[in-house]
């Protein structure tokens, strides 16, 4: 509910991981500002604030981009989590006979 | 008995089941998505098979998957040859900052007989020679040159109009070329002129030691003379004239030429493309106004990136129907992104790598003997903020400069694969970082990527780009044809 230029939206932790959320919230930051509440239960609450020029409807599409995005910004959490290690050794493999100075 | 000498065809079956390599993915438009890999690979997918495909569960059988395997986005368990292609590919796209300053650009006057508009650097009327580099600042920036262990150095003349000052240019021609006996780089020179004092005497010099020209040509010659005033008029006749010189005593492809897109050209993209097929140009930049020098204080803000972006579309569309016409025009802005796109070595243009192009992409000796990491850090320095400032020529040796706070922090803070939003963004591999840009409109080299022009340009003209080479077979072929 828009109420007072503020939306607050509630996100299932069990369903979606912190950092997914403050990514989301940096993401969207030209349209509203996303303050971060505390963690109750399983639940997170997110209060979507607007600058006064900011209609309903357009706060409303804001909270919907903001499941949107959110929902991309896990499944991209999920794949770093699974690659990490390979872009790792990508890495690692690609510079690994190059003349750079070791370390230390 | 017979031996095997080939597997039976089944042993080149997909294997059951596949893991995911590196990617970065997100949105293309309303209908699709992009997943791109560190070595810019990409493939266009719809929300479900991209679930699918991350969710590890796309049938090996379809037209998608096989898209994903041959451009290493996953590999099968019973493969490790993507890991070498990938690791190979990486390598040749990071050559680039091993190789290290490749360009370096000498401000030889400040001088100038034009007073554009849009001009980036606070000018100097043509008499003030305090505006002037001196012999010995040029000195100490050519042993700087030659320190780079770039095996292609291209030194480039700017200003100012450096013709004003063209004694320098020839002693730092020739005694460029004399060192360059002992070292033995591939070495260009390029003078960026107005090309109003172009005299048989500079022809003949150019000619006689191989350096190109380029200069700036806005559109037709009312544009062009409404936004270059010079004392008496007459800018467009007179580069012109020295555009057809320069081809006469050089060669075709000795002199180039710029554009700057203003808020009299927006509505003019046409008619300014048309001007360069018209002079026999093969190539065009259909460049933003960047929000430094006298253009920060009178255009920039007015006109927006939406604007320039119409503007490039609309530009972009009529370079393809001069192309399908049967004459060879390719936009060298979207030729960069082509380049990154499709060629192994990606692109050297400094103002879209990561780490920065700053300093490791160009270095800049100001008239003053000033050192700046770059020529927009340079325009922001005449602006009053010194943030890019590396040190002096009198003062600082390489090794202080080349290892200055004014280099290192902001290199080290504008990696894109560290920075907010970029980390993450699909079109990471062909985008780069601009911590000018970003200091000279938000106060920081990082920027808030949500709020800033630089980021909305390149995802705007990307997205509209990939778009084409998706939905477009004849555009498709066009663009390719340019890298």
């Amino acid at each position: 509910m828009f109420r007072d230029g503020c939306i607050g939206v509630t996100v299932d932790v069990r369903a979606y991981r912190l950092s997914a959320v403050q990514k989301t919230a940096y993401r969207l930051a030209a349209k509203c500002t996303a303050i971060i509440g505390e963690v109750r239960e399983h639940s997170l609450v997110v209060t979507l604030t607007f600058a006064p020029t900011t209609g309903e409807r357009e706060a409303l599409e804001t909270a919907r981009l903001f499941f949107q995005e959110l929902l991309d910004q896990e499944l991209r959490e999920k794949v770093g989590e699974q690659t990490a290690s390979l872009r790792a050794l990508i890495l690692a493999h690609a510079f690994s006979r190059t003349s750079l100075p070791p370390r230390g | 008995m017979v031996r095997a000498v080939f597997h039976p065809r089944s042993a080149y079956a997909p294997s059951a089941g596949y893991r995911l390599l590196p990617l970065r993915f997100g949105r293309l438009d309303e209908h699709a998505y992009i997943v791109t890999n560190d070595v810019g690979e990409y493939v266009r997918l719809a929300r479900d098979e991209l679930v699918a495909f991350l969710e590890r569960r796309l049938d090996p059988n379809t037209s998608v998957y096989k898209a994903l395997k041959s451009r290493h986005f996953l590999y099968e368990n019973d493969s490790s040859v993507a890991f070498d292609l990938l690791a190979l590919k990486y390598r040749s796209r990071a050559e680039r900052v091993a190789a290290f300053t490749g360009l370096h650009i000498f401000v030889v006057t400040l001088r100038c007989d034009h007073s554009c508009q849009y001009c980036q650097v606070s000018r100097q009327s043509e008499d003030s020679t305090a505006f002037d580099m001196t012999v010995e600042h040029a000195d100490k920036a050519l042993d700087l040159v030659f320190r780079s262990p770039n095996e292609h150095i291209k030194i480039e003349f700017q200003g100012g109009e450096p013709l004003l000052n063209f004694p320098l240019v020839r002693h730092i021609v020739e005694r460029a070329r004399k060192q360059n006996e002992d070292h033995r780089r591939d070495l260009q020179f390029v003078i960026t002129s107005n090309l109003s004092r172009l005299s048989d005497d500079v022809l003949s010099f150019c000619k006689e030691h191989g350096v190109y020209l380029s200069t700036s040509l806005d559109g037709p010659a009312d544009l062009h003379d409404g936004q270059r005033p010079t004392r008496g008029g007459g800018s467009h006749r007179k580069t012109v004239e020295g555009i057809h010189r320069v081809r006469e005593a050089l060669g075709p492809d000795r002199i180039s030429a710029l554009m700057t897109t203003t808020p009299r050209s927006l509505s003019r993209v046409e008619k300014i493309i048309d001007e360069y097929v018209h002079l026999g140009f093969h190539g065009i930049f259909l460049r933003s106004l960047s929000p430094y020098g006298f253009a920060a204080r009178s255009l920039v803000k007015r006109y927006g990136v939406e604007d320039w972006l119409d503007f490039y579309k609309r530009g972009l569309s009529h370079i393809l129907r001069i192309n399908a016409g049967g004459y060879f025009l390719r936009e060298e802005f979207t030729t960069i992104l082509l380049q990154k796109m499709f060629s192994p070595l990606s692109s050297g243009y400094v103002d879209l790598q990561s780490p920065a192009g700053i300093g490791i992409g160009a270095l800049v000796y100001n008239y003053d003997g000033a050192v700046y990491a770059s020529d927009e850090g340079r325009m922001l320095a005449e602006m009053g903020d010194q943030t890019f400032r590396l040190g002096h020529l009198d003062e600082h040796s390489y090794e202080d400069l080349l290892t200055s706070e004014a280099l290192l922090v902001p290199l080290g803070e504008t990696i894109l694969e560290g920075m907010p939003m970029c980390a993450d963004c699909p079109f990471l591999p062909y985008c780069g970082a601009d911590p000018v840009f970003h200091r000279a409109t938000q106060g920081d080299a990082v920027g808030h990527k949500a709020f800033s022009a630089f980021c909305t340009k390149q995802m705007g003209v990307l997205r509209h780009v990939i778009g084409l080479l998706e939905t477009d077979a004849e555009a498709r072929d066009i663009l390719l044809r340019w890298v």
